[in-house]
Protein backbone atom coordinates (compact mmCIF):
# COMPACT_ATOMS: atom_id res chain seq x y z
CA UNK A 1 0.00 0.00 0.00
CA UNK A 2 2.63 2.47 1.08
CA UNK A 3 5.79 1.87 -0.86
CA UNK A 4 8.31 3.04 1.70
CA UNK A 5 6.58 3.16 5.10
CA UNK A 6 9.92 3.57 6.89
CA UNK A 7 10.14 7.14 5.58
CA UNK A 8 6.97 8.04 7.50
CA UNK A 9 8.72 7.12 10.76
CA UNK A 10 11.80 9.26 10.21
CA UNK A 11 10.61 12.72 11.40
CA UNK A 12 8.99 11.27 14.54
CA UNK A 13 12.05 9.16 15.29
CA UNK A 14 14.33 12.19 15.00
CA UNK A 15 12.16 14.20 17.44
CA UNK A 16 12.09 11.32 19.90
CA UNK A 17 15.81 10.70 19.56
CA UNK A 18 16.95 14.29 19.95
CA UNK A 19 14.21 15.40 22.34
CA UNK A 20 14.06 12.37 24.59
CA UNK A 21 16.64 9.60 24.22
CA UNK A 22 19.80 11.69 23.81
CA UNK A 23 18.97 14.20 26.59
CA UNK A 24 17.95 11.40 28.97
CA UNK A 25 21.17 9.46 28.41
CA UNK A 26 23.30 12.60 28.61
CA UNK A 27 21.57 13.52 31.87
CA UNK A 28 22.65 10.24 33.41
CA UNK A 29 26.14 10.11 31.98
CA UNK A 30 27.21 13.71 31.65
CA UNK A 31 25.22 16.35 33.54
CA UNK A 32 26.52 19.91 33.05
CA UNK A 33 29.85 20.48 34.75
CA UNK A 34 30.05 17.04 36.38
CA UNK A 35 31.38 13.67 35.37
CA UNK A 36 29.37 10.45 35.17
CA UNK A 37 31.49 9.10 38.02
CA UNK A 38 30.09 11.81 40.26
CA UNK A 39 26.47 10.79 39.48
CA UNK A 40 27.14 7.20 40.45
CA UNK A 41 29.15 8.20 43.53
CA UNK A 42 26.22 10.35 44.58
CA UNK A 43 23.84 7.47 43.84
CA UNK A 44 25.91 5.18 46.08
CA UNK A 45 25.95 7.80 48.83
CA UNK A 46 22.17 8.21 48.60
CA UNK A 47 21.53 4.51 48.93
CA UNK A 48 23.44 4.44 52.23
CA UNK A 49 22.53 7.85 53.68
CA UNK A 50 19.73 7.58 56.29
CA UNK A 51 18.13 10.90 55.23
CA UNK A 52 17.99 9.99 51.53
CA UNK A 53 16.80 6.49 52.37
CA UNK A 54 14.00 7.95 54.49
CA UNK A 55 12.85 9.97 51.46
CA UNK A 56 12.87 6.86 49.24
CA UNK A 57 11.06 4.94 51.98
CA UNK A 58 8.42 7.66 52.41
CA UNK A 59 7.86 7.87 48.64
CA UNK A 60 7.35 4.11 48.44
CA UNK A 61 5.12 4.00 51.53
CA UNK A 62 2.85 6.74 50.13
CA UNK A 63 2.73 4.94 46.78
CA UNK A 64 1.75 1.62 48.36
CA UNK A 65 -0.98 3.19 50.52
CA UNK A 66 -2.36 5.28 47.64
CA UNK A 67 -2.33 2.25 45.30
CA UNK A 68 -4.26 0.15 47.85
CA UNK A 69 -6.74 2.97 48.47
CA UNK A 70 -7.31 3.51 44.74
CA UNK A 71 -7.95 -0.19 44.09
CA UNK A 72 -10.16 -0.67 47.18
CA UNK A 73 -12.27 2.39 46.27
CA UNK A 74 -11.90 2.22 42.47
CA UNK A 75 -12.73 -1.45 41.88
CA UNK A 76 -16.20 -1.26 43.50
CA UNK A 77 -17.04 1.85 41.45
CA UNK A 78 -15.81 0.19 38.25
CA UNK A 79 -17.71 -3.02 39.06
CA UNK A 80 -20.99 -1.26 39.86
CA UNK A 81 -20.70 0.87 36.70
CA UNK A 82 -19.80 -2.09 34.46
CA UNK A 83 -22.68 -4.21 35.77
CA UNK A 84 -25.30 -1.49 36.18
CA UNK A 85 -28.31 -1.32 33.89
CA UNK A 86 -29.35 2.15 35.04
CA UNK A 87 -29.65 4.85 32.41
CA UNK A 88 -27.52 7.17 34.55
CA UNK A 89 -24.48 4.89 34.26
CA UNK A 90 -22.97 7.02 31.49
CA UNK A 91 -23.30 10.11 33.66
CA UNK A 92 -21.62 8.45 36.66
CA UNK A 93 -18.85 7.19 34.42
CA UNK A 94 -18.36 10.70 33.00
CA UNK A 95 -18.23 12.06 36.56
CA UNK A 96 -15.43 9.60 37.37
CA UNK A 97 -13.46 10.55 34.24
CA UNK A 98 -13.97 14.33 34.36
CA UNK A 99 -11.40 15.00 37.16
CA UNK A 100 -8.72 13.63 34.79
CA UNK A 101 -9.25 16.70 32.62
CA UNK A 102 -8.46 19.11 35.45
CA UNK A 103 -4.94 20.10 36.36
CA UNK A 104 -3.41 18.55 39.47
CA UNK A 105 -3.10 22.06 40.91
CA UNK A 106 -6.86 22.69 40.70
CA UNK A 107 -7.70 19.29 42.15
CA UNK A 108 -5.17 19.54 44.95
CA UNK A 109 -6.25 23.08 45.80
CA UNK A 110 -9.64 21.72 46.93
CA UNK A 111 -7.93 19.95 49.83
CA UNK A 112 -6.47 23.24 51.05
CA UNK A 113 -10.06 24.53 51.33
CA UNK A 114 -11.10 21.43 53.25
CA UNK A 115 -8.06 20.66 55.41
CA UNK A 116 -6.61 24.15 56.03
CA UNK A 117 -6.78 25.62 59.54
CA UNK A 118 -9.76 27.78 58.45
CA UNK A 119 -11.01 24.94 56.29
CA UNK A 120 -14.25 23.06 56.35
CA UNK A 121 -13.17 20.28 58.71
CA UNK A 122 -11.48 22.71 61.10
CA UNK A 123 -14.58 24.95 61.20
CA UNK A 124 -16.80 21.94 61.77
CA UNK A 125 -14.70 20.78 64.73
CA UNK A 126 -14.83 24.29 66.26
CA UNK A 127 -18.57 24.57 65.62
CA UNK A 128 -19.21 21.24 67.30
CA UNK A 129 -17.23 22.43 70.31
CA UNK A 130 -14.49 19.79 70.17
CA UNK A 131 -11.74 22.41 70.07
CA UNK A 132 -11.26 26.19 70.20
CA UNK A 133 -9.13 26.25 67.06
CA UNK A 134 -9.22 24.07 64.00
CA UNK A 135 -6.49 21.42 64.01
CA UNK A 136 -3.75 21.61 61.37
CA UNK A 137 -4.54 18.78 59.01
CA UNK A 138 -2.45 20.13 56.16
CA UNK A 139 1.21 19.15 55.82
CA UNK A 140 0.46 15.72 57.29
CA UNK A 141 0.85 12.28 55.68
CA UNK A 142 -2.96 12.00 55.73
CA UNK A 143 -3.31 15.10 53.55
CA UNK A 144 -0.82 13.76 51.00
CA UNK A 145 -2.50 10.35 50.86
CA UNK A 146 -5.98 11.88 50.47
CA UNK A 147 -4.76 14.25 47.75
CA UNK A 148 -3.02 11.54 45.74
CA UNK A 149 -5.94 9.12 46.12
CA UNK A 150 -8.22 11.78 44.64
CA UNK A 151 -5.70 12.36 41.85
CA UNK A 152 -5.28 8.73 40.75
CA UNK A 153 -8.71 7.25 41.52
CA UNK A 154 -10.12 8.06 38.03
CA UNK A 155 -7.21 6.17 36.46
CA UNK A 156 -7.91 3.12 38.65
CA UNK A 157 -11.64 3.27 37.85
CA UNK A 158 -11.34 3.44 34.05
CA UNK A 159 -8.67 0.74 33.92
CA UNK A 160 -10.68 -1.63 36.15
CA UNK A 161 -13.87 -0.75 34.26
CA UNK A 162 -12.40 -1.81 30.91
CA UNK A 163 -11.22 -5.09 32.47
CA UNK A 164 -14.54 -5.89 34.17
CA UNK A 165 -16.57 -4.96 31.07
CA UNK A 166 -14.67 -7.67 29.18
CA UNK A 167 -15.70 -10.35 31.67
CA UNK A 168 -18.83 -11.97 30.22
CA UNK A 169 -21.75 -11.22 32.49
CA UNK A 170 -23.19 -14.67 31.68
CA UNK A 171 -20.38 -16.10 33.83
CA UNK A 172 -21.65 -14.10 36.84
CA UNK A 173 -25.15 -15.35 36.12
CA UNK A 174 -23.95 -18.95 35.75
CA UNK A 175 -22.17 -18.81 39.10
CA UNK A 176 -25.26 -17.33 40.71
CA UNK A 177 -27.45 -19.96 39.06
CA UNK A 178 -25.23 -22.70 40.47
CA UNK A 179 -25.90 -21.32 43.93
CA UNK A 180 -22.92 -19.05 44.62
CA UNK A 181 -23.66 -15.96 46.68
CA UNK A 182 -23.08 -12.52 45.15
CA UNK A 183 -19.94 -12.10 47.27
CA UNK A 184 -18.61 -15.52 46.27
CA UNK A 185 -19.31 -14.79 42.59
CA UNK A 186 -17.36 -11.56 42.89
CA UNK A 187 -14.34 -13.20 44.54
CA UNK A 188 -14.23 -16.41 42.50
CA UNK A 189 -15.38 -15.20 39.05
CA UNK A 190 -15.15 -11.46 38.45
CA UNK A 191 -11.98 -10.60 40.40
CA UNK A 192 -9.83 -13.49 39.06
CA UNK A 193 -10.93 -12.83 35.47
CA UNK A 194 -10.31 -9.09 35.67
CA UNK A 195 -7.07 -9.48 37.65
CA UNK A 196 -4.73 -8.52 34.77
CA UNK A 197 -6.64 -5.23 34.47
CA UNK A 198 -6.50 -4.65 38.22
CA UNK A 199 -2.73 -5.23 38.13
CA UNK A 200 -2.38 -2.68 35.31
CA UNK A 201 -4.48 -0.18 37.29
CA UNK A 202 -2.31 -0.71 40.37
CA UNK A 203 0.86 -0.22 38.32
CA UNK A 204 -0.37 3.03 36.75
CA UNK A 205 -1.36 4.42 40.16
CA UNK A 206 1.89 3.29 41.78
CA UNK A 207 4.03 4.84 39.02
CA UNK A 208 2.02 8.05 39.19
CA UNK A 209 2.26 8.27 42.97
CA UNK A 210 6.01 7.56 42.99
CA UNK A 211 6.65 10.48 40.63
CA UNK A 212 3.91 12.92 41.76
CA UNK A 213 5.15 16.42 42.54
CA UNK A 214 2.23 18.84 42.98
CA UNK A 215 0.36 17.02 45.74
CA UNK A 216 3.28 16.28 48.10
CA UNK A 217 4.54 19.83 47.46
CA UNK A 218 1.26 21.59 48.28
CA UNK A 219 -0.22 19.24 50.89
CA UNK A 220 2.93 17.77 52.43
CA UNK A 221 4.99 20.91 52.90
CA UNK A 222 8.63 20.63 53.89
CA UNK A 223 8.04 17.89 56.45
CA UNK A 224 6.88 15.29 53.93
CA UNK A 225 9.66 15.34 51.34
CA UNK A 226 9.45 12.74 48.58
CA UNK A 227 11.70 11.89 45.61
CA UNK A 228 9.91 14.27 43.22
CA UNK A 229 10.10 17.33 45.49
CA UNK A 230 13.70 16.43 46.33
CA UNK A 231 14.60 16.21 42.64
CA UNK A 232 13.17 19.68 42.05
CA UNK A 233 15.12 21.09 45.01
CA UNK A 234 18.38 19.61 43.71
CA UNK A 235 17.74 20.89 40.17
CA UNK A 236 16.42 24.36 40.93
CA UNK A 237 17.31 25.47 44.42
CA UNK A 238 20.66 23.93 45.35
CA UNK A 239 21.65 23.26 41.69
CA UNK A 240 23.36 19.98 42.46
CA UNK A 241 23.33 18.22 39.09
CA UNK A 242 24.88 14.98 40.28
CA UNK A 243 22.28 14.65 43.04
CA UNK A 244 19.41 15.61 40.70
CA UNK A 245 20.51 13.02 38.12
CA UNK A 246 20.94 10.36 40.79
CA UNK A 247 17.45 11.07 42.17
CA UNK A 248 16.02 10.91 38.65
CA UNK A 249 17.74 7.57 38.16
CA UNK A 250 16.28 6.16 41.40
CA UNK A 251 12.78 7.34 40.42
CA UNK A 252 13.02 5.87 36.92
CA UNK A 253 14.39 2.54 38.16
CA UNK A 254 11.58 2.25 40.75
CA UNK A 255 8.97 2.80 38.02
CA UNK A 256 10.72 0.30 35.71
CA UNK A 257 10.88 -2.37 38.43
CA UNK A 258 7.19 -2.04 39.24
CA UNK A 259 6.15 -2.03 35.55
CA UNK A 260 8.36 -5.07 34.90
CA UNK A 261 6.95 -6.99 37.88
CA UNK A 262 3.39 -6.15 36.89
CA UNK A 263 3.80 -7.29 33.29
CA UNK A 264 5.25 -10.56 34.63
CA UNK A 265 2.23 -11.00 36.92
CA UNK A 266 -0.18 -10.08 34.13
CA UNK A 267 1.45 -12.56 31.73
CA UNK A 268 1.36 -15.32 34.33
CA UNK A 269 -2.31 -14.55 34.95
CA UNK A 270 -3.02 -14.75 31.23
CA UNK A 271 -1.32 -18.15 30.89
CA UNK A 272 -3.26 -19.64 33.79
CA UNK B 1 -27.56 -2.86 44.03
CA UNK B 2 -29.50 -2.94 47.30
CA UNK B 3 -27.88 -6.16 48.43
CA UNK B 4 -24.33 -4.87 47.97
CA UNK B 5 -23.87 -2.55 50.97
CA UNK B 6 -20.08 -2.93 51.18
CA UNK B 7 -19.44 -2.20 47.49
CA UNK B 8 -21.91 0.66 47.50
CA UNK B 9 -20.35 2.14 50.64
CA UNK B 10 -16.84 2.02 49.15
CA UNK B 11 -18.13 3.55 45.91
CA UNK B 12 -19.73 6.44 47.82
CA UNK B 13 -16.44 7.10 49.65
CA UNK B 14 -14.59 6.95 46.31
CA UNK B 15 -16.86 9.46 44.63
CA UNK B 16 -16.70 11.73 47.69
CA UNK B 17 -12.88 11.75 47.60
CA UNK B 18 -12.91 12.57 43.87
CA UNK B 19 -15.70 15.14 43.73
CA UNK B 20 -16.05 16.88 47.12
CA UNK B 21 -12.76 18.85 46.92
CA UNK B 22 -13.76 20.12 43.46
CA UNK B 23 -17.18 21.21 44.76
CA UNK B 24 -15.54 23.05 47.66
CA UNK B 25 -13.40 25.01 45.21
CA UNK B 26 -16.41 26.03 43.14
CA UNK B 27 -18.55 27.01 46.16
CA UNK B 28 -15.80 28.97 47.91
CA UNK B 29 -15.03 30.98 44.77
CA UNK B 30 -18.35 32.84 45.16
CA UNK B 31 -17.56 34.11 48.68
CA UNK B 32 -18.10 37.75 49.59
CA UNK B 33 -15.51 37.41 52.36
CA UNK B 34 -11.82 38.27 52.27
CA UNK B 35 -10.38 34.87 53.12
CA UNK B 36 -10.79 31.33 51.97
CA UNK B 37 -12.96 29.87 54.70
CA UNK B 38 -15.81 27.47 54.71
CA UNK B 39 -18.77 27.94 54.67
CA UNK B 40 -18.31 31.02 52.43
CA UNK B 41 -19.50 34.37 53.74
CA UNK B 42 -22.22 35.73 51.48
CA UNK B 43 -22.32 35.63 47.70
CA UNK B 44 -20.35 37.79 45.30
CA UNK B 45 -18.47 37.69 42.02
CA UNK B 46 -15.65 39.95 43.32
CA UNK B 47 -12.98 37.21 43.17
CA UNK B 48 -13.80 36.46 39.55
CA UNK B 49 -13.26 40.13 38.75
CA UNK B 50 -9.94 40.09 40.63
CA UNK B 51 -8.82 36.89 38.93
CA UNK B 52 -9.60 38.24 35.47
CA UNK B 53 -7.72 41.47 36.10
CA UNK B 54 -4.65 39.79 37.65
CA UNK B 55 -2.19 40.01 34.74
CA UNK B 56 0.26 37.22 35.74
CA UNK B 57 -2.64 34.74 35.48
CA UNK B 58 -3.94 36.08 32.19
CA UNK B 59 -0.46 36.20 30.63
CA UNK B 60 0.26 32.66 31.78
CA UNK B 61 -3.11 31.50 30.48
CA UNK B 62 -2.21 32.91 27.05
CA UNK B 63 1.20 31.22 27.17
CA UNK B 64 -0.32 27.87 28.11
CA UNK B 65 -2.97 27.99 25.39
CA UNK B 66 -0.33 28.93 22.80
CA UNK B 67 2.01 26.15 23.95
CA UNK B 68 -0.82 23.59 24.02
CA UNK B 69 -2.02 24.49 20.51
CA UNK B 70 1.44 24.54 18.92
CA UNK B 71 2.60 21.33 20.61
CA UNK B 72 -0.66 19.54 19.75
CA UNK B 73 -0.32 20.49 16.07
CA UNK B 74 3.34 19.43 15.97
CA UNK B 75 2.72 16.20 17.90
CA UNK B 76 0.00 15.31 15.38
CA UNK B 77 2.31 16.32 12.53
CA UNK B 78 5.01 13.94 13.75
CA UNK B 79 2.74 11.26 15.22
CA UNK B 80 0.18 10.70 12.47
CA UNK B 81 2.76 9.66 9.81
CA UNK B 82 4.23 7.25 12.38
CA UNK B 83 0.77 5.77 13.07
CA UNK B 84 0.19 5.45 9.32
CA UNK B 85 3.55 3.78 8.78
CA UNK B 86 2.89 1.29 11.59
CA UNK B 87 -0.70 0.51 10.58
CA UNK B 88 -0.29 0.40 6.81
CA UNK B 89 3.38 -0.34 6.25
CA UNK B 90 3.20 -4.15 6.63
CA UNK B 91 6.47 -4.05 8.52
CA UNK B 92 7.43 -7.10 10.55
CA UNK B 93 8.91 -4.99 13.31
CA UNK B 94 5.73 -2.87 13.77
CA UNK B 95 5.16 -3.85 17.45
CA UNK B 96 8.74 -2.90 18.36
CA UNK B 97 8.44 0.40 16.48
CA UNK B 98 5.16 1.11 18.29
CA UNK B 99 6.75 0.50 21.69
CA UNK B 100 9.66 2.77 20.78
CA UNK B 101 7.27 5.62 20.03
CA UNK B 102 5.25 5.19 23.24
CA UNK B 103 8.39 4.79 25.37
CA UNK B 104 8.27 8.36 26.83
CA UNK B 105 5.17 7.22 28.74
CA UNK B 106 7.15 4.98 31.06
CA UNK B 107 9.77 7.58 31.99
CA UNK B 108 8.63 10.00 34.73
CA UNK B 109 7.83 13.42 33.22
CA UNK B 110 9.88 15.14 35.89
CA UNK B 111 12.88 13.11 34.68
CA UNK B 112 12.27 14.13 31.03
CA UNK B 113 11.96 17.72 32.26
CA UNK B 114 15.27 17.49 34.12
CA UNK B 115 17.01 15.99 31.08
CA UNK B 116 15.75 18.77 28.80
CA UNK B 117 16.55 21.43 31.39
CA UNK B 118 20.15 20.26 31.69
CA UNK B 119 20.80 19.54 28.03
CA UNK B 120 18.64 22.03 26.15
CA UNK B 121 18.51 25.04 28.43
CA UNK B 122 21.82 24.85 30.32
CA UNK B 123 24.15 23.19 27.81
CA UNK B 124 22.67 24.40 24.49
CA UNK B 125 21.35 27.69 26.01
CA UNK B 126 18.11 27.45 24.06
CA UNK B 127 15.03 29.46 24.92
CA UNK B 128 12.57 28.11 27.49
CA UNK B 129 9.74 28.10 24.92
CA UNK B 130 11.80 25.84 22.63
CA UNK B 131 12.64 23.50 25.52
CA UNK B 132 8.98 23.37 26.61
CA UNK B 133 7.84 22.74 23.05
CA UNK B 134 10.30 19.83 22.64
CA UNK B 135 9.24 18.38 26.00
CA UNK B 136 5.53 18.66 25.29
CA UNK B 137 5.88 17.12 21.81
CA UNK B 138 7.82 14.21 23.34
CA UNK B 139 5.13 13.48 25.95
CA UNK B 140 2.24 13.97 23.48
CA UNK B 141 3.75 11.81 20.72
CA UNK B 142 2.80 8.51 22.43
CA UNK B 143 -0.84 9.62 22.57
CA UNK B 144 -1.02 10.75 18.94
CA UNK B 145 0.69 7.56 17.71
CA UNK B 146 -1.41 5.26 19.87
CA UNK B 147 -4.81 6.92 19.47
CA UNK B 148 -4.70 7.53 15.70
CA UNK B 149 -3.06 4.10 15.33
CA UNK B 150 -5.96 2.45 17.16
CA UNK B 151 -8.47 4.06 14.77
CA UNK B 152 -6.44 2.96 11.75
CA UNK B 153 -6.12 -0.59 13.06
CA UNK B 154 -9.91 -0.83 13.38
CA UNK B 155 -10.62 0.57 9.93
CA UNK B 156 -11.05 -1.62 6.90
CA UNK B 157 -7.99 -1.52 4.59
CA UNK B 158 -9.95 -3.02 1.70
CA UNK B 159 -11.63 0.38 1.12
CA UNK B 160 -8.20 1.86 0.47
CA UNK B 161 -7.26 -1.06 -1.75
CA UNK B 162 -10.50 -0.56 -3.69
CA UNK B 163 -9.72 3.13 -4.23
CA UNK B 164 -6.23 2.26 -5.48
CA UNK B 165 -7.67 -0.52 -7.66
CA UNK B 166 -10.09 1.97 -9.19
CA UNK B 167 -7.12 4.08 -10.23
CA UNK B 168 -6.78 6.68 -7.46
CA UNK B 169 -3.20 7.76 -6.73
CA UNK B 170 -1.69 7.31 -3.26
CA UNK B 171 -2.20 10.98 -2.27
CA UNK B 172 -5.77 11.02 -3.62
CA UNK B 173 -6.55 7.80 -1.72
CA UNK B 174 -5.08 9.23 1.47
CA UNK B 175 -7.08 12.46 1.18
CA UNK B 176 -10.43 10.95 0.23
CA UNK B 177 -10.37 7.59 2.04
CA UNK B 178 -7.74 7.27 4.78
CA UNK B 179 -8.12 10.78 6.23
CA UNK B 180 -11.90 10.50 6.72
CA UNK B 181 -11.37 7.05 8.29
CA UNK B 182 -8.89 8.59 10.72
CA UNK B 183 -11.12 11.51 11.69
CA UNK B 184 -12.33 10.17 15.09
CA UNK B 185 -8.75 9.25 16.00
CA UNK B 186 -7.47 12.69 15.00
CA UNK B 187 -10.13 14.49 17.04
CA UNK B 188 -9.46 12.25 20.07
CA UNK B 189 -5.70 12.68 19.82
CA UNK B 190 -6.00 16.45 19.42
CA UNK B 191 -8.30 16.94 22.43
CA UNK B 192 -6.27 14.56 24.59
CA UNK B 193 -3.02 16.27 23.59
CA UNK B 194 -4.39 19.76 24.22
CA UNK B 195 -5.63 18.87 27.73
CA UNK B 196 -2.43 16.98 28.59
CA UNK B 197 -0.22 19.87 27.48
CA UNK B 198 -2.36 22.57 29.06
CA UNK B 199 -2.38 20.85 32.48
CA UNK B 200 1.23 19.72 32.52
CA UNK B 201 3.17 20.65 35.65
CA UNK B 202 6.34 18.48 35.83
CA UNK B 203 7.88 19.64 32.53
CA UNK B 204 6.89 23.28 32.88
CA UNK B 205 8.15 23.38 36.46
CA UNK B 206 11.76 22.94 35.37
CA UNK B 207 11.59 24.49 31.91
CA UNK B 208 9.88 27.78 32.77
CA UNK B 209 11.63 31.13 32.61
CA UNK B 210 10.77 34.64 33.70
CA UNK B 211 9.61 35.44 30.16
CA UNK B 212 7.58 32.30 29.60
CA UNK B 213 5.58 30.69 32.39
CA UNK B 214 2.69 28.31 31.98
CA UNK B 215 -0.63 28.62 33.75
CA UNK B 216 -0.52 25.57 36.11
CA UNK B 217 2.95 26.54 37.34
CA UNK B 218 1.89 30.16 37.91
CA UNK B 219 -1.07 28.91 39.91
CA UNK B 220 1.11 26.48 41.84
CA UNK B 221 3.51 29.26 42.86
CA UNK B 222 0.64 31.53 43.84
CA UNK B 223 -1.01 28.82 45.96
CA UNK B 224 2.28 28.11 47.70
CA UNK B 225 2.61 31.81 48.69
CA UNK B 226 -0.94 32.42 49.81
CA UNK B 227 -4.24 30.83 49.08
CA UNK B 228 -7.09 33.25 48.74
CA UNK B 229 -10.45 32.94 46.99
CA UNK B 230 -8.94 34.33 43.76
CA UNK B 231 -7.35 30.93 43.10
CA UNK B 232 -10.73 29.30 43.68
CA UNK B 233 -12.32 31.70 41.17
CA UNK B 234 -9.59 31.05 38.61
CA UNK B 235 -9.99 27.28 39.11
CA UNK B 236 -13.75 27.59 38.64
CA UNK B 237 -13.25 29.48 35.37
CA UNK B 238 -10.83 26.81 34.13
CA UNK B 239 -13.33 24.11 35.08
CA UNK B 240 -16.01 25.88 33.07
CA UNK B 241 -13.64 25.90 30.07
CA UNK B 242 -12.93 22.21 30.61
CA UNK B 243 -16.65 21.42 30.64
CA UNK B 244 -16.87 23.05 27.19
CA UNK B 245 -14.07 20.76 25.96
CA UNK B 246 -15.87 17.77 27.51
CA UNK B 247 -19.06 18.70 25.65
CA UNK B 248 -17.16 19.04 22.35
CA UNK B 249 -15.66 15.60 23.04
CA UNK B 250 -19.08 14.08 23.74
CA UNK B 251 -20.62 15.61 20.60
CA UNK B 252 -17.82 14.43 18.28
CA UNK B 253 -16.31 11.08 19.26
CA UNK B 254 -17.65 10.45 22.76
CA UNK B 255 -16.36 11.70 26.09
CA UNK B 256 -15.67 8.31 27.71
CA UNK B 257 -14.04 7.07 24.52
CA UNK B 258 -11.59 9.95 24.27
CA UNK B 259 -10.65 10.56 27.88
CA UNK B 260 -11.36 7.16 29.40
CA UNK B 261 -10.42 4.98 26.46
CA UNK B 262 -13.79 3.29 27.02
CA UNK B 263 -15.95 2.09 24.14
CA UNK B 264 -19.50 1.79 25.32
Amino acid sequence: MIRRPQLLLVPGAIVLGLGFLVPSLLMLFSPPGTSPVEVFERLGAMLTDPYDLSIIGRTLLYSVIVTLACIVLGFPIAFLLARSRSRFTGLWLALAIFPLLLSTVVRTFGWLVILGSNGAIGQLIVALGFADRGPQLLYTPLAVVLGMTQLFLPLAIITCYSAIAQVDQNLDDAARGLGASRTRTLWTVVIPLSLPGIVVAATLVFAGATTAYTTPYLLGGTGQRVLATQLFTYASVTVNWAAASATALIMTVLVFIVSGLSSLVARKGAVE
Amino acid sequence: MRSRPVLLGLAVVGYAVMIVPILFVVVSSFTAGKTLSFPPQGFSLQWFEKALSYTPFIDALGSSVLLAIVSTILALGFGVPVALGIARGRMRSAPIIQSFFVSPLIVPELVIGLALYQQVMITLRLDSFVALLIGHIVILLPYTVRVTGATLALSDTSIEDAARGLGAGPWHTFRTVTLPLMRPGLISAALLSFITSFNNVPLSLLLQSREFRTFPVTMLDYVQQSYDPMIAAMSTLIMAGTVVIAIIAERTVGFARIFGGINQ
